[in-house]
């Protein structure tokens, strides 16, 4: 796949920029952070809409069939405009997990309502700082589910979840409606991420792969969502490289704009290369789906929109001193988005023991 | 196979078929005399394949390829450590400079081919002792001297003059206005009476450096390559001539794949380093961060071979590589702790940590430094203000000292 964007990738870029930017805004974004639970209503019309969460889905299952090139280049407008809601990164990851390892009866049942928005997912891997712990927390027998899966991220809004669970100490992929399970809202830093606790208690569940399989699938669905994050990390980290510029040339200090200070230039200069290098990562790893080394591709654009975002949030506040800090400006808004983006998908930990494992041979 | 890579495959072929005569095992251990001859003899063997000038005029003894076909080569050729540091400079900045804008043209094609095939040696003299990244400030003076002109003055940091035939020199010429516009672009002989060159030995034990002294050089005025007072541009000319040149994500120091072999190697706390999180870390970022320009200059390639112009982020190489190839190389000599003692000042900063980590402050200096790549980025690309300069505007010869 090339990574040059062709004329249709272009438009995909600028129509969800003017589409996203006349419909979700600053002041729609504060008050939700003040509420357990709310999404922006508005960005998941859109989303659906305009056919975003059917992209990167099989035509057969009533999706548009192209990859994670355009799902990220939208995946990057989100990021710049913050995202009223999660579940374009949760439902691809769960839609995808059953296109590849579920039934025909499975894909038929779940692929559409994925595809058209009204059904939405979740992924339910990680415990802690382990993104695919060695023994879930969740227990998997006779179609079951038992436990409890900690901060799922658009778990409180989810129709369904795929679940990393375990049986008799073997890991299991397994899918879950949720109609039945029990879930606690999770008040966060975040709030729109919609983040749930998933208390399982005898929830019935289908079996999508089992043993090593399931783990090495687990792996692949983290890193086609870690690709999509990647690029909605780095639509941020450039936003706010941009904030900072735009303020840096119209505030004055000492007689001139603070931009002409070495300590504020030299730093978004930084920041313009931070956002580059992921943004390369991005392109590449999105053109990398199907070949060997995606999951390295996947880690280091991880990697690098990860620092991108968290410096560029960090920095940018900075630049603009006392009025950066304020509610109203809502630079809190990409401080927040930063780091709950950072743990989702997996941390830079879990990222950097991936990538080093490959490097070094010690992963397949 | 694409054209490109039928290229890239027969330039492969070319310079592994070299590497007995030219490559590090036919280097080692020879004088810096005696690689400079076998630099030339190599240069010599490129002009004779085609390898010479890939992208200059074929009227001017260059292949009239493209900026491509030229990356592609020196891609291949910097994998095998070749004697071809010598004409680097020369053939990177002057002689083109000279191509375009030199006016006796069977003057100019003469020293061209011999350039091109090792005979002769060009070097750039810009930078002064005064000022390196303010190259207006410079203080090397022109004036007028009969029909012609007398240099007097200093130039530092100058490479390869000891082995240069020739050079081209910016110099004021009149110190009455502002600092740009005071300054015009000749050419001189080397070996003319009156120039004198002072090899400085460098932090990491080697001189390619020069200081060079101009007392009373006399110059005819067709050595005067641009306007009177127009020098500032066709300098400026000369550094945007190397835009495309090949680049390395390892900052011309070792691989990363290197450090990974010796984080396998060593033991730390008992246990390989490799299994030691602080080695790993460092390892997953300085990845993400060359491969992030790899990607950059993959698409950069790319959009060259559709006729398109690279975007600005391919300004970020130097600055990200170096960085990233001296921190690394002082970890990779705590990694080895007291064996890292063992030092050998003619080993290659390609492969050897130490002469990577002892050469690196010169990577982030030489050819714009850090900062000043920096302010680049800041103004060029981003349109941030340029720093207060209290020079600006204000005759050369009033600007306080």
């Amino acid at each position: 796949m090339s990574i040059l964007y062709d004329e249709g990738q272009d438009a995909i870029a600028t129509e969800s920029r003017r589409v996203l930017e006349a419909r979700v805004t600053k002041d729609d974004l504060l008050p939700l952070l003040e509420a357990t639970g709310e999404y922006h209503q508005g960005f998941w019309a859109t989303a659906k809409e305009q056919g975003w969460t059917a992209l990167a889905l099989p035509e057969t299952h009533g999706g548009l069939a192209l990859g994670l090139v355009e799902l990220g280049l939208i995946a990057h407008q989100t990021g710049r405009t913050l995202s009223g809601a999660p579940f374009l990164t949760s439902s691809f990851g769960a839609a995808k997990a059953i296109e590849l390892y579920g039934t025909a009866d499975q894909k038929t049942r779940w692929l559409p309502g994925l595809a058209s928005g009204e059904t939405i997912g979740a992924i339910a891997f990680a415990h802690g700082a382990d993104a695919l712990p060695q023994h879930p927390p969740v227990a998997f027998d006779d179609e079951r589910l038992d436990g409890t899966a900690i901060g799922v991220t658009g778990g409180l809004a989810a129709d369904i979840a795929v679940v990393f669970a375990e049986r008799n100490g073997t890991p299991v992929l397994a899918l879950a409606e949720l109609g039945s399970a029990e879930r606690v809202a999770v008040p966060s830093f975040d709030n729109s991420r919609c983040v749930a606790e998933l208390r399982f208690d005898g929830t019935a569940a289908e079996t999508l792969l089992t043993g090593d399989a399931a783990r090495d699938a687990a792996l692949h669905i983290l890193a086609l969502q870690a690709v999509i994050t990647a690029h909605e990390q780095t639509g941020g980290a450039e936003a706010l490289m941009e904030t900072a510029r735009d303020y840096a040339v119209t505030r004055k200090a000492f007689g001139q704009p603070i931009g002409a200070f070495q300590s504020i230039k030299h730093r978004i200069a930084e920041l313009y290369g931070l956002v580059e290098l992921a943004r390369a990562n991005c392109i590449h790893a999105a053109a990398r789906e199907d070949r060997d080394d995606f999951v390295t591709a996947a880690a280091a654009a991880r990697l690098s929109a990860t620092e991108a975002y968290d410096t560029a949030a960090r920095d940018c506040v900075q630049i603009h001193g006392g009025i950066g800090v304020t509610w109203e400006i809502g630079l809190h808004l990409h401080m927040r988005r930063a780091r709950s983006l950072a743990i989702e998908q997996g941390s830079s930990l879990f990222w950097e023991d991936v990538l080093v494992d490959r490097l070094s041979g010690e992963a397949a | 196979m694409s054209d490109l890579e039928a290229y890239r495959a027969k330039a492969a072929a070319w310079c592994e078929a070299m590497v007995p005569e030219f490559g590090k095992a036919a280097r080692k251990g020879l004088s810096v005399e005696d690689d400079l001859a076998l630099g030339r003899r190599y240069q010599k063997a490129k002009f004779d394949a085609g390898y010479a000038g890939i992208n200059w005029p074929t009227d001017l003894g260059g292949q009239g390829l493209g900026h491509l076909e030229k990356i592609t080569f020196e891609g291949e050729e910097m994998k095998h450590g070749f004697p071809n540091v010598y004409f680097g400079i020369s053939l990177g900045m002057p002689v083109p400079v000279l191509m375009q804008f030199g006016s006796d043209r069977a003057f100019v094609k003469e020293r061209v081919l011999k350039a091109l095939q090792g005979e002769e040696i060009w070097c750039q003299l810009f930078s002064e002792p005064s000022g390196g990244t303010d190259l207006a400030g410079l203080r090397t003076r022109a004036e007028t001297d009969g029909n012609g002109w007398k240099i007097n003055g200093q130039k530092v940091w100058t490479s390869w003059a000891q082995y240069s035939d020739y050079g081209v020199i910016v110099v004021r010429t009149d110190p009455t206005v502002a600092k740009h516009k005071g300054l015009t672009y000749f050419w001189v002989d080397m070996k003319a009476p009156g120039v004198t060159v002072r090899p400085i030995k460098l932090a990491g034990g080697d001189s390619h450096v020069n200081e060079v002294f101009f007392d009373d050089v006399k110059i005819s005025d067709d050595h005067r390559m641009s306007p009177v007072g127009g020098g500032f541009g066709v300098a400026i000319a000369t550094l945007m001539i190397e835009r495309y040149v090949a680049t390395d994500s390892a900052g011309f120091g070792p691989h990363l794949d290197l450090f990974v072999e010796l984080a396998k190697d060593v033991q730390l706390n008992g246990r390989p380093a490799i299994e030691d999180g602080r080695i790993r870390q460092q390892i997953a970022r300085n990845y993400a961060m060359r491969a992030g320009l790899d990607s950059i200059n993959r698409r950069a390639r790319l959009m060259m071979q559709a006729g398109m112009t690279p975007g600005p982020e391919g300004s970020l190489n130097k600055l990200v590589a170096v960085r990233s190839r001296q921190k690394l190389s002082e970890l990779a000599l705590d990694l080895q702790g007291n064996a890292a003692f063992a030092f050998d000042e003619h080993a290659s900063p390609k492969d050897d940590w130490a002469s990577s980590w002892i050469n690196a402050p010169t990577g982030r200096i030489a050819g714009g430094s850090d900062e000043t790549l920096l302010n680049t980025i800041a103004e060029r690309i981003l349109g941030l203000p340029q720093d207060h300069r209290p020079d600006k505007g204000i005759p050369f010869n009033q600007i306080p000292a």
